[in-house]
């Protein structure tokens, strides 16, 4: 009897166990359609959002905000380290950095884009269902529709692009085009044109973390398609949620502000 | 009845003052009610954004020199869910613009009547025919 | 100088063409019609045999509202002075509908501020290309029966009187942005509340459910509303925000939303920051929903009050309302005012040289 249990329990073992150099996949809870459930608030938390490439730490260009607004160094979040530009894409990527001050969209409240929405350092919410996911970010409220079921081509161009998802087993695959030229990818000048293509890759890694990986296609702008990859966090937080973020009344002296009616002498 | 007649006449009359419309009067602040304009030319770009798309027209100037207009329309909301895109209309369509100059004298105005040099309205048609194509739908 | 550069003349619309707009939009509204949960309505079978409307479950459980939705009307909020009546009969409400829709596609004369507009039918913005449902209220108000808001209490009539006095002291309509209304602005609209009401057009909304929360879609602005049901409690007292604090509950077939922690910069009909907003929203038909709230802000009105609307079922998709972002006309209106200004100022000048 014993050495049947003593068998059994090896053999109940050895199932068990994964190969050598291999980890088992995390294997998320499912939805009511049973596909893996990504509702939740989820947060990145890297310093990407300064410079997608990895960079040292660096002044900010506003001199009174001193250190609060320096720039963390980071390692970067792009896979193999440099983004391919083309030689004159480059020229303007350098211009966007040195007139960042007047030319990112971020300090004027305007609509993130993808991916920068993100892995900016705020919390953003998906609501999962079977036709629909949506992704809630806090920056400005910005909203990014996938849809799951009826795949169209974009209608027209728009700030947040057109997303159509699809599961590819456990990986949520979203595939975005339709996007203006008018978004940066941070705040270091990285930018990208109309013919910008996203594919987005999601899987969850453990209870409270997904892997995020995005390749990036822009034939205007780089030499080949190339990659991206944060891990996002799930805010543990009891009673997390996304508090509103109406950015528009901060910068209307900024935009607006020259064209006051001056008093008359 | 003649009587229930009257009555409506005046509920309805009553009721559309009270119905909230679009602020007309933010427009004509934009736009100047004195100075009309009408002008032809060719369709460069559809900017279909919001709060309001904006058509850029490259109109022909009497000494040969093009300018660019940009024309104000509306919201491309609707239109997308009756099918328009962004291909529905066709880069170089000649179009017939009337509407009213930008006060402060630039080169914008609003489009009160979009046609086509045959009439045609060049969005939803109404009763006037056809306009712009919507997509059959996506590949 | 007045430069006439096209016909004075307008064609005005032929008779033929404005009763084939009447017909095709009165059969897409008596489709909807009638309203269930509204006055009684005189289809004797529909009494007899009713049976009271039960939405699909969600996976978890809860009354189905999800889908797009419209609340487009053109029942106006408060009762018009001179009508008594609480309910149109079903062909009052029919014709009042039918003669908003051919009032809104009428042509406008050239040289009036109506004309200085882009031409609403062109874009499918007027009403009665889109979805409706049909109301036989004759305001949106319930409660005070009189369909009208309740007095102002003492203190909301002394903020009322400062708020007035305030505007004046902030000069012209189009002195600086913050002198804008907030929808020019692209900061809050009417639809996005809370409470959601409709405008002119672009009044759709997308509600998604999951676990323990709903989602509200508003078209304009493409704003968010994000409302958990899990009991948690309102934002601390101090923290306010545009749309406030939401926290939702089912109480049987009717999802209703509580909402504090409003500012005073949106003024809901001129209410305090201290306003509290109760929403309900019942599915009472595959195709329509009945959406009520209730207002309640002793230091701006007597009395609590509330109002109701249909909500109809429509069609996606929301395209994206990049308002702030697509602002030319903000930005043209202030510098037209500028140089409306500048050229008043030099002809003065001319005027004064020439003495």
């Amino acid at each position: 009897m014993r050495k049947w249990l003593a068998l059994t329990g090896v053999a109940v073992t050895l199932t068990v166990l994964p190969g050598a150099g291999q980890t088992p996949a995390y294997r998320a809870p499912r939805a009511a359609d049973g596909k893996p459930n990504f509702n939740g608030i989820w947060q990145a938390v890297t310093e990407a959002h300064w410079d997608i490439e990895a960079h040292a730490a660096a002044p900010s260009p506003v001199l009174e905000l001193g250190a609060s607004h320096a720039v963390a160094g980071g390692l970067g979040i792009v896979e193999g380290g440099t983004i391919p530009y083309k030689p004159e894409a480059l020229k303007t990527k350098q211009q966007n950095f040195t007139n960042r001050l007047k030319l990112d969209p971020e300090i004027k409240c305007y609509l993130p884009g993808v991916p920068r929405a993100t892995y900016m350092p705020y919390p953003f919410q998906i609501i999962q269902g079977p036709k629909f996911i949506m992704m809630i970010h806090t920056f400005a409220g910005a909203v990014r529709t996938i849809y799951m079921d009826e795949h169209k081509e974009a209608p027209a161009d728009s700030w947040m692009g057109w997303s159509n998802g699809r599961w590819e087993g456990d990986t949520l695959v979203v595939d975005t085009t339709g996007f203006n030229e008018k978004s940066w990818f941070d705040r270091a000048g990285n930018f990208h044109t109309d013919a910008l293509h996203v594919v987005e890759r999601i899987t969850a890694a453990s209870p409270n973390h997904l892997q995020y990986e995005a390749t990036i296609e822009d034939p205007n702008v780089f030499t080949r398609p190339w990659k991206i990859n944060v891990p996002l966090y799930r805010r543990m937080e009891k009673n997390a949620q996304i508090m509103e973020f109406r950015c528009v009344e901060f910068v209307e002296d900024l935009i607006y502000g020259h064209l006051r009616k001056q008093p008359t002498k | 009845m003649r009587t229930r007649a009257v009555v409506l006449g005046g509920v309805v009359g009553l009721l559309l003052a009270s119905v909230p419309m679009q602020a007309h009067h933010a427009f004509s602040a934009e736009f100047d009610i004195n100075a009309p304009i009408k002008l032809q030319g060719t369709l460069a770009k559809w900017e279909m954004i919001n709060p309001h798309s904006w058509f850029h027209v490259d109109v022909k100037n009497p000494d040969g020199t093009t300018v660019t207009w940009m024309i104000e329309g509306g919201s491309p909301n609707q239109l997308i869910k009756v099918g328009v895109t962004k291909t529905s209309l066709k880069i170089g369509t000649e179009l017939v613009i009337e509407g009213y100059q930008a006060k402060d004298r630039t080169n914008k105005a609003v489009g009160r009547n979009l046609t086509f040099t045959d009439g045609r309205r060049v969005m939803l048609g109404g009763s006037a025919g056809q306009a712009a194509t919507p997509d059959p739908g996506g590949r | 100088m007045n430069r006439r550069l096209f016909s004075t003349v307008r064609l005005k619309p032929d008779t033929t063409s404005m009763m084939a707009i009447g017909v095709v939009v009165a059969v897409g509204w008596l489709a909807a019609f009638p309203v269930a949960g509204q006055a009684p309505v005189p289809r004797a079978a529909n009494r007899n045999t009713a049976k009271p409307y039960v939405a699909p479950r969600t996976p978890d459980g809860q009354p189905d509202l999800q889908g797009f939705w419209t609340n487009a009307t053109y029942t106006p909020l408060e009762r018009p002075k001179g009508v008594t009546k609480e309910f149109f009969s079903p062909e009052e409400a029919i014709e009042v509908m039918k003669k908003a829709a051919l009032e809104e596609n009428e042509q406008t004369e050239p040289g009036t501020v109506a004309d200085v507009h882009y031409d609403f039918t062109q874009f499918g913005l007027d009403r009665s290309q889109g979805a409706m449902a049909v109301n036989l209220r004759t305001s949106l108000i319930v409660d005070p029966t009189d369909g009208r808001l309740p007095p102002l209490s003492e203190e909301g009539r002394r903020r009322a009187a400062e708020r007035a006095a305030a505007r004046k002291t902030r000069g012209g309509p189009h002195d600086t942005v913050q002198n804008e209304p907030l929808g020019s602005r692209c900061i809050l609209m009417d639809r996005n509340g809370p409470p959601a009401l409709a405008g002119a057009y672009n009044n759709d909304y997308q509600i998604m459910q999951a676990a323990g929360y709903v989602m509200i879609l508003t078209e304009m602005l493409h704003d968010a509303r994000i409302i958990p049901l899990d009991g948690r409690p309102q934002l601390p007292p101090n923290v306010r925000q545009w749309t406030g604090s939401s926290r939702g509950r089912w109480e049987g077939q009717t999802l209703v939303i509580e909402t504090t922690n409003l500012t005073d910069k949106f003024a809901f009909q001129g209410a305090s920051e201290n306003m509290r907003l109760t929403e309900r929203f019942t599915r009472t038909a595959d195709d329509t929903m009945r959406y009520q709230f209730t207002v309640e802000d002793p230091s701006t009105w007597t009395r609590p009050w509330s109002a109701e609307v249909p909500w109809k079922k429509t069609i996606g998709p929301i395209f994206e309302h990049a308002c702030h972002e697509g602002n030319y006309g903000l930005y043209n209106t202030l510098s037209g005012a500028r140089a409306e200004e500048k050229r008043a100022a030099e002809e003065a000048a001319k005027k004064g040289s020439l003495k």
